[in-house]
């Protein structure tokens, strides 16, 4: 008997101390599905009284954690004046970048702000704002590498590139046909795609300067951005498709910072310079 | 070092997120792995082998491949499950399935002159099985189990992908944003470790507790 009662016990407490954690979680949980159903999109962010914001969290100065441990950067602040346009609240969701889309499409988040750079591929799974920056691409090497100053150049080498990025597709669909054989390896976050740089493990990156900075600043990397720019990209804040009320709001919470200056005031205190005309 | 120190309070925050998948999915596993070792053992024949086939499958398949079925790949079907749900259930499903050979295993391995004996006093089945034979097999399991757990603590580490700030996302948040991987990702380890100690340890009290009668 004695047996029986000390494991009954033992079995009761850890059951019951359980099933309260995870009534707890049920409760906390049902927050995030809210019902799909109503009117419009737009309406739904209202009626909720916050917008879902996705973004990488990990690509200063766009969007990182600051010391206080908030999301923080430019896309953030641009996220943040959009919601207050829109009379809203912000929810920042920080996720590897290959995973915003499939969360964005899986009602996980009501708009990505992430350095989404607008393409027709992307546009035919999504919608798109009016292009918020534009970002200049170049070819990112070692401090002592010579060898590559052009996309020619990367025939044979290894290139790191941000997984499900703008930057990988074009480096899959229109570099590698053109200049031949090159290894691509993938990257969850733009850190460690120049760490692996900095390292000798690839060759060569690309990505724009403005995300470089803050990054050779803190860690004195010795990495130079070479050539000519090889692109130039255009940002817009993505959302689900057909979804015309919420694309309109956002426009014109855009153009109303641009108007008012507030877009400039963000440009500037992240960028340092006036947004390029 | 001192930036790990700085950051205490926002790994415990990642801490809190694994430590709660890991306790529900924990729960929901030991149900689940005990249905499916009854049913393996003691249910009819068609039951034997759709717990044949779960159990097939999620030994079959990687954890992060399940995750991403439960959380991108049933919305599609119109289930849109939040993402600590998710994270969950995958966890639970998962582990349940290797639990429930940790269960089948215990219960086989007590002999089988036990139920016998019990039969003969005059018990039921399920008597006999609630008051001889899991009491036995129970002891049997408990290692294998806190491996299984063990295990699940770590495997939270996925969640990341599906967006839940855990300790794994704490550390590349900080990582981002200062520059620096080594203290960061050492910083987890350590309190996975500890994590894990803990449940060693609650679960070395369960296996004295069970053992005394003895």
């Amino acid at each position: 008997m004695k047996t029986r009662k000390g494991w009954s016990l033992t079995a009761i407490l850890l059951m019951t101390v359980l099933v309260l954690s995870a009534c707890g979680s049920k409760a906390t949980d049902n927050g995030g599905t809210n019902g799909a159903q109503a009117s419009n999109e737009l309406e739904q962010i209202k009626s909720a009284g916050v917008i879902k914001v996705g973004m990488m969290g990990t690509y200063a100065p766009y969007n990182f954690l600051n010391d206080k441990k908030e999301m923080d950067g430019y896309d953030a602040d641009i996220a943040r004046e959009v919601a207050k346009r829109l009379g809203v609240k912000v929810e920042f969701v920080s996720q590897e970048f290959s995973g915003l889309t499939p969360s964005l499409q899986a009602k996980k988040l009501d708009a990505i702000i992430s350095q989404m750079t607008i393409t027709d591929d992307r546009k035919k799974v999504l919608d798109f704002s009016d292009p918020y920056i534009t970002n200049q691409v170049k070819i990112i090497v070692k401090e002592d590498n010579n060898d590559i100053t052009k996309l020619e150049d990367f025939k044979g080498k290894t290139i790191g590139v941000g997984l499900g990025t703008n930057d990988e597709t074009y480096l899959r669909n229109e570099v590698l046909p053109k200049v031949g054989d090159f290894t691509i390896k993938t990257y969850d976050d733009v850190i460690s795609s120049l760490k692996d740089l900095n390292a000798g493990r690839i060759d060569a990156t690309i990505n724009n300067m403005y995300a470089l900075k803050p990054i050779v600043d803190a860690n004195g990397f010795n990495i130079k951005a070479v050539g000519e720019p090889i692109k130039s990209d255009q940002a817009g804040i993505a959302v689900r498709k057909d979804n015309p009320e919420l694309v309109a709001a956002l426009n014109d919470a855009l153009k109303g910072m641009k108007d008012d200056g507030t877009y400039n005031t963000i440009f500037k205190k992240w960028f340092g310079e006036e947004p390029a005309q | 070092m001192e930036l790990v120190f700085e950051n205490i309070p926002f790994f415990l925050k990642g801490a809190y997120y694994t430590l709660y998948v890991t306790v529900i999915s924990m729960f929901f596993a030991f149900i689940i792995g005990l249905l499916v070792a009854i049913a393996r053992l003691k249910g009819p024949i068609w039951l034997r082998l759709i717990a044949r086939f779960y159990v097939s499958i999620m030994r079959g398949t990687p954890l992060l491949v399940q995750l991403f079925v439960i959380y991108y790949g049933l919305v599609d079907y119109g289930v849109t499950l939040g993402s600590l749900t998710a994270a969950c259930l995958g966890l639970s499903l998962n582990a349940g399935a290797f639990l429930s050979e940790t269960f089948r295993g215990a219960i086989q391995a007590v002999p089988k002159g036990q139920m016998e004996a019990a039969y003969a006093t005059g018990m039921t089945p399920a008597q006999a099985m609630r008051r001889i034979i899991f009491p036995q097999a129970v002891r049997i399991a408990i290692p294998p189990m806190g491996n299984t757990f063990i295990g699940m603590l770590k495997e939270t580490s996925l969640v990341a992908a599906l967006g839940v700030t855990e300790l794994l996302r704490s550390a590349q948040l900080l990582v981002a944003q200062y520059y620096v991987n080594m203290p960061f990702y050492l910083a987890i380890g350590v309190i996975y470790w500890i994590m894990s100690i803990g449940f060693s340890a609650i679960l070395e009290q369960v296996e004295r507790r069970l053992a005394r009668a003895y």
